[in-house]
């Protein structure tokens, strides 16, 4: 049998979930989201900015949080050093003068119990939270708070972009979470979200308070705790024009690392304490199609890769032993030999439906750009997306897959 | 309906409908190299007539100057090219492409023919090759030694190269083998009448030339 055909109904589930965020971006429920108005209310917050070792970025983060546009005397920042070895106190220390920034200092603990650390120092309505590496617009709290105008709502997520891309692994995430914009835009008008990320994530305090504050959850306690509250029936929203900038990982193996944390954190929380949400109609679109798919892309992503690699590297085996010792050769079999045939185009199902699905992909991260109004270039983002992502996401995929197989756990850093 | 379960029904109603488009321009493609075949099979029968009508006609005038080589080298490397790429598409059992490589065989032979009682009739001294693969498995120096004998073919525009299927069950091609004395131990090539077996590298085959033969045929262009 042609190894092809594996990936066919691989190919199938991807058009078919592509297919089906688009069909949902344009149903009623996304466009109401899009068109929902900045409201008047103006309930009071805390934004929680956990620090470990964050000497460098802190300052901007608490900058950009002090220019929120937001009611001063509803508004809390709290900055928690959870034991930080480098100067992040001392650059903290620099905003404990303003009326309305706390600094707290506690042990190290992890990230989870420094959120807990100011989730408790807080009486505030609702408690947002703000990586240390993250910078807000103005405007996005703004934005945020009439997510929750529904009770059920215990949790919405801002738009997050990369801050000011530099390098091509840079651009790369860029692109990439940009289509998460239009991924999370799409799947939250059908309460489907499964996790609330650490930049500019919001939380109604009742319902921390209910659920019991964050959890280690596998070293991604934004993923659980999203988790958990999908599992106690409330509704996470989004806010696609509030704006958050991320620092994203400079370098491919920096990325690796950070992404096979999320993606086993993923496999460990959905596959353990949570895997009773799989298929579960209670849980509507998250259970029966988003957690599903999610699960397949892994496999998916490790299949497709496989095989890309296998055929790749037995072809380049039998070209270069074919072609050795042949001067100009490669040269020679690059060059395009006579007039140019449609006929002779490699066009198979293959091929063809994944270039449908990765073109899908890019005007999805178009969407994404234009309803959220990001600024800057995507071009750069758009092209590096397209012919790096696809080799160095299975990288990932496949190091998380081993740990959780082998219950490996590696450290944050 | 839920909302879910009525996007989701699109969704896959979109799906099917791309994936059976896809499956449609794909099966449409094939449907056309097939046609193509035809094709391949149409040129290659009016190049065996114009072969036919070459040889009565050089009866009369064997060695005017204009007419003293055919002109088929460059379209019998097409016409190879074609026919291997049909080849690898719907495989060397097939009944359309076996049939092909027989004719093909078969123009292959009467060009070399034509060479040879021109060469004989006028002094000319072309440099060909008869070139012997397998593929059946059994030849693991066959795409070695086919990749460098095109190599040599492009460098050397005048040298004229003809590959046969030593498997392939065609009189005429079982009388070449018979009358050239090719042993059945491949790659096998038969250069200007000398024999050589297996491919060892590039530098090697080149050895098994008449001496300053490449030089000479690609200063002299005989026939393409």
């Amino acid at each position: 049998m042609n190894p092809e055909f594996l990936t066919y109904p691989f190919l199938f589930i991807a058009i078919f979930f592509e297919s089906f965020v688009l069909v949902t971006l344009l149903s009623e429920p996304a466009r109401a989201a899009r068109g929902r108005m900045r409201g008047s209310a103006t309930p009071s917050v805390a934004i929680i900015v956990p620090c470990y070792n964050e000497e460098e970025t802190v300052a901007a983060t608490c900058d950009s949080l002090l220019a929120l546009d937001y009611p001063k005397d509803k508004l809390e920042i709290i900055l928690v050093d959870d034991g930080s070895t480098d100067a992040t106190p001392s650059a903290m220390a620099r905003y404990a003068h303003h009326p309305h920034v706390r600094v707290i200092r506690k042990e190290n603990g992890g990230k989870h119990t420094a959120l807990n650390a100011g989730i408790a120092a807080t009486d505030a309505e609702f408690v947002g939270c703000l990586d240390a590496d993250s910078f807000v617009e103005s405007d996005a709290l703004r934005e945020i708070i009439p997510c929750f105008a529904n009770e059920r709502v215990a949790a919405a997520t801002a738009a997050m972009s990369v801050h000011r891309p530099k390098n091509v692994v840079e651009h790369m995430q860029n692109a990439e979470y940009i289509f998460g914009i239009t991924f999370r835009h799409a799947i939250a008008s059908i309460n489907g979200i499964y996790v609330t990320p650490g930049p500019f994530s919001f939380y109604r305090s009742s319902v921390i308070e209910e659920l019991g504050g964050f959890r280690h959850g596998h070293q991604t306690e934004d993923m659980e705790m999203a988790l958990r509250i999908q599992q106690a029936g409330y509704e996470i929203e989004n806010a696609p024009h509030a704006r958050v900038y991320t620092k994203a990982p400079r370098t491919i193996p920096k990325l690796i690392k950070q992404r096979t944390r999320w993606t086993s954190g993923f496999i460990r929380n959905v596959l353990g304490e949570y895997r009773s949400l799989i298929l579960n109609r209670r849980q509507g679109a998250l259970g029966m199609l988003v957690l599903p798919v999610a699960l397949t892309a892994i496999v998916s992503g490790l299949l497709l890769f496989s095989l890309t690699l296998f055929e790749g590297v037995q072809s380049a085996v039998t070209a270069i032993e074919i072609r050795s010792g042949i001067p100009l050769s490669y040269a020679y079999a690059l060059w395009p030999h006579g007039p140019f045939d449609w006929l002779y185009v490699p066009a198979s199902f293959y091929l063809i439906l994944g270039v449908v699905t990765v073109i899908t992909s890019l005007f999805l991260i178009v969407i994404g750009k234009r309803l959220s109004k990001t600024p800057g270039s995507l071009a750069l983002g758009l092209a590096s997306y397209t012919l790096l992502y696809g080799f160095v996401a299975p990288l990932w995929l496949l190091r998380a897959a081993a740990d959780v197989t082998l219950g490996k756990h590696r450290g944050w850093r | 309906m839920s909302l879910v379960t009525r996007n989701a029904l699109i969704a896959l109603a979109i799906t099917v409908a791309l994936a059976g488009t896809v499956a449609y321009a794909v099966s449409y493609l094939n449907r056309a190299r097939v046609v193509e075949l035809s094709a391949i099979e149409d040129q290659i029968s009016i190049d065996t007539l114009s072969l036919d009508t070459q040889f009565s006609l050089l009866e009369a005038a064997p060695c005017d100057s204009a007419a003293s080589s055919t002109t088929l080298t460059n379209e019998l490397t097409d016409l190879g090219t074609r026919l291997s790429y049909a080849e690898n598409q719907l495989g060397s059992d097939d009944s359309r492409v076996v049939r092909l490589k027989e004719q093909y065989s078969l123009l292959e032979i009467r060009d070399y023919l034509i060479t040879k009682r021109l060469a004989a009739a006028c002094g000319t001294k072309p440099v060909t090759v008869l070139y012997f693969y397998s593929n059946a498995g059994d030849c693991g120096d066959c795409d070695k030694a086919g990749y460098a004998l095109s190599y040599l073919r492009n460098t050397y525009p005048a040298l004229r190269v003809y590959s046969f299927d030593y498997n392939l069950d065609l009189g005429a091609l079982k009388t070449l083998v018979a009358v050239e004395k090719v042993k059945d131990s491949l790659p096998a090539f038969v250069i200007n009448g000398k024999h050589s077996y297996g491919f060892t590298s590039l530098a090697d085959l080149e050895k098994q030339f008449p001496k300053g033969a490449l030089a000479t045929t690609s200063a002299s262009h005989t026939g393409s």
